[in-house]
């Protein structure tokens, strides 16, 4: 019991110190700053955004186009010119 | 395997507004919340800029599996109709039977 006591204790001690020069560590976390908005990010999230939309709504009338195209080229096609 | 192959443009295209794209930015937008949460941010009043830009990556996702969801039900249509088109003895309708031949004859008991 006393044993398990001290282990546990040198663990407790070990396991405290995240700052030491000549051991990295993936598993350090640090607290994310919220005072100022990540301009850059905010930027690309929006540019992002706008540049999306726009390619989707011309992507959309691209397909339309293309569908009544595609659609008087049959009608033409199975008329005959009538 | 092609994504949309170029049969799939003589269809006539999804709105914008489609229910897959509408789904799908929802899932974003959830998403965006999530991460506010995970992150102890206030969930719906932070990072908007992030909100807006997965709703709309999912926006963009739904609209072409919309458009790829409707090439595979009118390829399936298609075919189905081909071989009705090609079989007809399958799928004779059920001829029309006058009243008097489906029931039996009547004997009046007076």
């Amino acid at each position: 019991m006393a044993a398990a006591l001290r282990a546990e204790k040198a663990w407790r001690l070990a396991a405290t110190t995240p700052a030491l020069a000549f051991t990295r560590s993936a598993f350090v976390a640090r607290k994310r700053n919220y005072d100022q908005p990540n301009w850059p990010g905010v930027v690309l999230a929006f540019g992002t955004s706008a540049a999306l939309w726009a390619y989707l709504f011309k992507q959309h009338n691209d397909d339309v186009m293309e569908y009544e195209r595609r659609k008087r080229e049959k009608h033409h096609k199975c008329t005959d010119c009538s | 395997m092609v994504f949309l192959p170029d049969e799939a443009r003589s269809l006539p295209p999804p709105p914008i507004a489609n229910r897959i794209s509408a789904w799908l930015g929802f899932c974003g937008w959830f998403a965006a919340l999530l991460d506010n949460g995970f992150n102890q941010r206030p969930v719906l009043r932070a990072g908007v800029h992030r909100q807006i830009l997965f709703t709309t990556v999912g926006w963009f996702v739904g609209y072409y599996l919309a458009k790829r969801t409707e090439y595979m039900y009118a390829k399936v249509d298609r075919e189905l109709l081909e071989y009705v088109r090609q079989h007809p003895e399958d799928f004779r309708g059920a001829e029309k039977r006058r009243i008097g031949e489906v029931f039996e004859e009547f004997h009046p008991v007076r």
